[in-house]
């Protein structure tokens, strides 16, 4: 820290933007700047520095291209906390839906024949090449975990990690159950929490975006098993679960296991 | 000898949605190539969701973007809608129009004074100009505050919107809570007015002055706005939204992960500045007395005029808001989904997202997606941005390279570039 200020980068790596936007839009960024210095922010800071040094680094976005791998370890160097904030950052986002296909697949399909100069790859996860040493979750994050964590580590402490499912805040809200009583795929039971069920409050099934819950207490196999009952195939609930859990290393043979058990 | 120099570059492009960069190569005879370098990682949204269930498919495609999230979320909904041979009924298109409209004000408030007015009062952060421009960045939060809390509550929440959903809402809001949004919609109209005054006085560089050819989505029942099933160009030409491929072609340059695309063989503009060259007749109320006024200021030969046409829009899309709310508080109460059968089909839909002309083309097959086909406003544009770019550059290529850069930033901001939305998105 320098003047008493935290210096502040937030980078871009594969992604919609969105959580960069989301901690842009914040009212309260205006009672942060008195404290904070923005070392790299190019969404909103023409004067910014890739290279500098900074107290907190948060990153948002896939590792997609060959020149993110080294912006990654760059920053890992230069940072004092490595914050991986929404989905894209911490579990490979959207666009590792189907990261067991080929990439020249999924390239022929949208480019043809095209070729370009920079180096393309399958989306992955920031702590896939670097330690990262704390999680926002979403797609996008809340404000209020902006402002939890960013609080948390101005005072000077660290902040909790969520590690429990959105069914427990919906179940608090008292919204009526979308997996049981509207009988529709809802991810509610395997997601993490802190979006206060805002889906299933509009009666929409919770398609994960949080991404897993963590601790090895993502139940994917009981899921599994209820969405079975209801008539999913496994290809369903696979491709389901794995819109924001493609890199989830537990998921798929969870799954498996309840298509093997024998019908009693 | 004919020297050729180090590039002039910016390797990322601030204030602008996603990674890009800019680089001029300058020789003795002058500027030689100019290239806008889009760097950030395809995502390969159309192959991603082949084979894919529709609502899936429909809850992924918004992550392409997020400033224009609901823009891309509606018109996938409506594509998929038309696929499967579903029309909404007029009262939940206007409540989608609303939400839409609370996108475009989001979005362009957040362009004008976050992304270009630092560049105008010399500041290279928009949180910088708190002290000294308290009024300007106090509209600014008040404008993208009204535009968020819309999509928020029409939407489920202000960046990727669930609430949307095939054959209408997950769930409305209640009427007093559109009664609400009508009055927020009426107080903040001063402000989108001070908008355009402000804009109205910025200057529009003349290096950059030059034809371009305009296309738009020609609105429906002849009211400006943001829904419509034709394209009209200014050359005077009018095609169906389904026969794009036919006017527009796309292909792929080798340093940008974004395709580009020709209108009959040449660069061509969309946006704010295209939808008021194509159709500003449609426009009405204050917008319209404000267009009649200024219209020298809005013209079609100059990118930077998009600014302005923002600013209009501004005003137009918040007294048009209440207008689709008044329609639908006429039908209340109000049904919010009707149920839908997944029949086969193929469906285009084509609408103005704040940065222009979005177009989703989907099959479906089974219940799945069996083609899709995503092109971008930024896609579109990129051809014709590299054009003004190299125009900016052949009048100052032997300035200082400090200021080029500047100018050509300011040049690539005017068009309020979505690179997130372009890369990855387009398919032969």
């Amino acid at each position: 820290m320098e003047n008493g200020k935290v210096r502040i980068g937030f980078y871009a790596l594969t992604s919609c933007y969105g959580c960069q936007l989301q901690f842009a839009m914040m009212d309260e960024i205006l009672q942060l700047l008195p404290h904070a210095e923005i070392v790299c922010w190019y969404m909103i800071e023409r004067n910014s520095y890739e290279e500098e040094p900074v107290d907190i680094a948060f990153i948002e976005g896939s590792v997609s291209t060959e020149e993110e791998v080294e912006l990654v370890k760059k920053i890992r160097e230069n940072a004092k906390i490595v914050v991986a904030v929404g989905s894209c950052a911490v579990h490979g986002g959207v666009q590792s839906w189907e990261k067991d296909k080929p990439l020249e697949e999924l390239w022929k399909t949208v480019y043809g024949d095209g070729k370009v100069k920079f180096e393309p790859k399958m989306a992955e996860p920031v702590s896939k090449y670097i330690k990262v040493d704390y999680n926002i979750y979403g797609c996008p994050p809340e404000k209020k975990d902006f402002l939890y964590a960013i609080g948390t580590f101005l005072v000077g402490s660290w902040p909790e990690d969520i590690d429990y499912p959105v069914c427990l805040e919906c179940r608090l809200n008292g919204y009526p159950c979308v997996l049981i009583e509207k009988g529709e795929p809802c991810l509610g039971p395997i997601t993490r929490a802190g979006c206060d069920a805002r889906c299933p409050n509009y009666g929409i099934a919770c398609i994960g975006c949080r991404g897993a819950i963590g601790y090895d207490v993502a139940w994917f196999d009981s899921l599994a098993r209820v969405f079975k009952e209801k008539g999913l195939t496994k290809e369903e609930i696979l491709e389901r679960m794995k819109i924001f859990n493609a890199h989830n290393p537990k998921l798929e043979e969870m799954v498996e296991k309840i298509f093997q058990e024998v019908k009693e | 000898m004919n020297n050729v120099y180090l590039p002039i570059t910016v390797d990322h492009i601030a204030r602008v949605e996603g990674k890009g960069g800019v680089e001029i190569l300058v020789s003795d005879d002058g500027v030689k190539e100019v290239r806008l370098n889009i760097i950030e990682g395809p995502r390969f949204f159309e192959a991603i969701t082949l084979g894919k269930k529709l609502d899936e498919a429909l809850a992924v495609y918004p992550r392409i973007c997020s400033f224009c999230s609901a823009a891309h979320k509606l018109t996938a909904v409506e594509a998929a809608e038309k696929a499967i041979g579903f029309t909404p009924r007029e009262e939940i298109q206007a409540l989608r129009e609303v939400l839409y409209i609370g996108d475009m004000i989001e979005s362009h408030a957040l362009h004008l004074y976050l992304l270009v007015l630092p560049d105008y009062v010399g500041y290279s952060n928009p949180l910088k100009m708190v002290d000294e421009h308290k009024k300007e960045i106090g509209i600014a939060l008040d404008l993208k505050n009204l535009g968020s809390w819309m999509i928020d509550e029409l939407g489920s929440r202000a960046i990727h919107q669930e609430n949307a959903v095939l054959g209408g809402f997950g769930k409305l809001p209640g009427k007093a809570t559109l009664e609400l949004m009508k009055k927020r919609l009426q107080e903040t109209l001063p402000k989108a007015e001070y908008t355009f005054e402000l804009f109205s006085k910025l200057e529009q560089y003349g290096e950059v002055e030059g034809p371009i050819t305009h296309l738009a989505v020609k609105p429906r029942n002849d009211v400006y706005g943001i829904y419509g099933d034709y394209i009209s160009a200014s050359d005077g030409n009018e095609f169906p939204s389904e026969a794009y491929r036919e006017h527009i072609k796309e292909f792929v340059v080798e340093h940008s992960f974004a395709k580009h695309s020709h209108y009959h063989g040449k660069p061509f503009m969309v946006g704010a500045i295209s939808r008021v060259v194509n159709h500003a007749d449609k426009l009405y109320g204050k917008a319209k007395e404000l267009y009649e006024a200024h219209k020298d200021l809005l013209r079609p030969t100059n990118p930077f005029a998009n600014n302005l046409a923002q600013a209009l829009e501004l005003v137009y899309f918040t007294e048009r808001a209440i207008d689709l709310i008044d329609e639908a508080l006429a039908k209340w109460p109000i049904r919010p989904r009707d149920e839908v059968e997944i029949k086969d089909g193929f469906g285009v839909s084509t609408t103005e997202a704040p940065r222009g002309i979005l177009v989703y083309a989907l099959e479906v097959r089974d219940g799945k997606v069996a083609y899709a086909d995503i092109i971008t406003p930024t896609a579109f544009n990129l051809a014709m941005m590299e054009q003004h770019v190299r125009m900016m550059a052949e009048k100052h290529y032997n300035d200082d390279p400090e200021r080029l850069k500047y100018l050509a930033e300011m040049v690539v901001r005017a068009y309020d570039p979505c690179i997130s939305c372009s890369v990855h998105v387009a398919r032969l």
